[in-house]
């Protein structure tokens, strides 16, 4: 599973963090941090975010 | 140094709760000039763009309202909801019920409804175009709004009127006369969890993957969802869903009139209604600030920010600052930067899909039915600051 983050669309809600804490995070400046290829047994977390995400920047392939 | 909030008497002072205040004033454009803040008579507002949008996202900022009713020394089953419901909630406790909550939320589900808007928007709008006249509020965005959240609850539409009046009593809440109004609120608490109960009830004897059957299906785990917050969690959606839309619609109608070349532009190019709800919320959102309060002491702009302080986040002056918006002239098909009408940040609406969804769809419809909109009486006002918009709004218009 592979998954993209569109940061022109990001506006750094922090939803996808909610909904898929072990694949999304901030850093400690704020900048979001996520698993470019995390593990597919996360595919529903990464559904969830990318659903929640209300400028719909993440793309799970 | 950076100077303390209270006594900093050189930031500009704006009267928040005079009545007669207006959020989008030559006064409250003057103080963003010259201030990134201002004092009012409940803490800092914040004005400009750059600052809501960090401001939003502040670590050491929570949620403002949760004390509203302790605050107003009221207690009983409205302040019980309102301080456990999802938008009071912080850190783990939030982010479990969002969490929960999201599925009934998503995008797909919200798309399904489409063409159930669209039927709803074209039969309101049957009923009134052939007079060439209506009141836009009581005859298509409050029952409009209103059917909308039937739809999603599954409800049958003839019950628009009652859920429209619970919705209307329980939003006194937010009043200046919250304590007077509150046998009525606590009336109106009741029966809204009467109609969650008998909802719940009944998508568990029958299952659905509906709005409600997806909150019933989270409740499985009653130590993800406990059976009072998914109850807590459905009045919510119909308290949060149906004012603001109420309002927001009206809002758009007031800005086209006003600006007759963009309605004909929406009739004539449907795929634009989109981008208007978001120009619309932009220069007239009903939700003119959201509430935030400082969880510890932090220094921000050289400013000194106690512990406690309530800070109000402009949405309205952040959409029409000149440093974001050099040519802030309403524009449907201009590019713009995000709007805060939905807020941001943790608390962003859960919503918003749904909303615009329901929005888009109508402002298509309307701008082709209804030609050259134009006041027609006495339009009645909520004030123009915090939740506003039109209680009545005549309007006349030719029928295409
Ligand atoms: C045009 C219509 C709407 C507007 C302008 C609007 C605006 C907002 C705003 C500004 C917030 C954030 C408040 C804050 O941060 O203090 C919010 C939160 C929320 N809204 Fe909406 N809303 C609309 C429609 C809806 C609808 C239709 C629903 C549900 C069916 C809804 C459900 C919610 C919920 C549940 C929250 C709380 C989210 C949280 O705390 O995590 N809203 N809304
Ligand atoms: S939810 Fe979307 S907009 Fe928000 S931080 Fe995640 S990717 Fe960015």
């Amino acid at each position: 599973m592979k998954i993209k983050v569109d940061l022109d669309a990001c506006l750094q809600h922090g939803q996808c963090v909610i909904a898929a804490p072990e694949i999304f995070s901030f850093d400690d400046d704020g900048n979001l941090q996520w698993k470019a290829a995390p593990d597919e047994a996360l595919r529903d977390d990464a559904e969830a975010a990318a659903d929640a995400c209300p400028e719909q920047a993440i793309i799970v392939e | 140094m950076p100077s303390d909030v209270q006594s900093n008497t050189s930031l500009p002072f704006l009267d928040v709760s005079d009545p007669a205040f207006s959020i989008r004033s030559q006064a409250v454009a003057k103080a963003r000039d010259g201030s990134w803040c201002a004092r009012t008579p409940y803490g800092l507002a914040v004005l400009r763009y750059d600052d809501v949008q960090k401001m939003l996202r502040h670590p050491k900022m929570r949620q403002g309202s949760y004390r509203w009713p302790s605050h107003n020394d009221v207690t009983g089953n409205f302040a019980r909801w309102w301080e456990n419901m999802l938008l009071s909630q912080e850190g783990n406790d939030h982010a479990r019920l969002r969490r929960m909550a999201n599925p009934a939320f998503s995008p797909k589900l919200i798309t399904s409804l489409k063409p159930r808007f669209e039927e709803l928007a074209n039969r309101l709008i049957d009923d009134f175009a052939p007079r060439g006249e209506c009141d836009f509020i009581a005859e298509f965005t409050e029952p409009y709004a209103t059917g909308v959240i039937c739809d999603l609850l599954g409800l049958p539409i003839e019950k628009w009127r009652d859920l429209a009046d619970i919705a209307g009593d329980m939003g006194l809440a937010l009043g200046v006369t919250f304590k007077q109004d509150l046998p009525r609120i606590e009336a109106a608490t009741q029966r809204i969890f009467a109609y969650a109960e008998e909802l719940v009830e009944h998508r568990r004897k029958e299952p659905s993957d509906d709005f409600i059957g997806t909150l019933v299906k989270a409740n499985q785990d009653r130590s993800q969802l406990s059976d009072q917050e998914l109850l807590d969690m459905i009045v919510l959606a119909i308290f949060g869903g149906i004012d603001t839309t109420r309002n927001q619609l009206g809002l758009a109608m007031v800005t086209f009139i006003e600006h007759p070349d963009q309605w004909a532009l929406l009739g004539d190019n449907p795929d634009l209604a989109r981008a208007a709800v978001e120009e619309v919320m932009r220069v007239r959102p009903t939700i003119t600030w959201v509430t935030r309060e400082a969880t510890e002491a932090f220094t921000y702009n050289d400013l000194q920010i106690p512990q406690g302080t309530t800070v109000h986040l402009f949405s309205q002056s952040a959409g029409s600052d000149p440093a974001e918006f050099p040519n802030a002239e309403f524009d449907i098909t201009a590019k713009r930067s995000p709007h805060f009408g939905f807020g941001g940040g943790t608390h962003h609406c859960l919503g918003h899909f749904i909303a615009r969804g329901d929005m888009t769809e109508a402002l298509k419809l309307l701008a082709r039915r209804l030609k050259n909109p134009r006041f027609n009486g006495n339009a009645k006002w909520l004030p123009d600051s915090g939740n506003t918009g039109a209680v009545t709004l005549p309007i006349a218009f030719d029928q295409a």
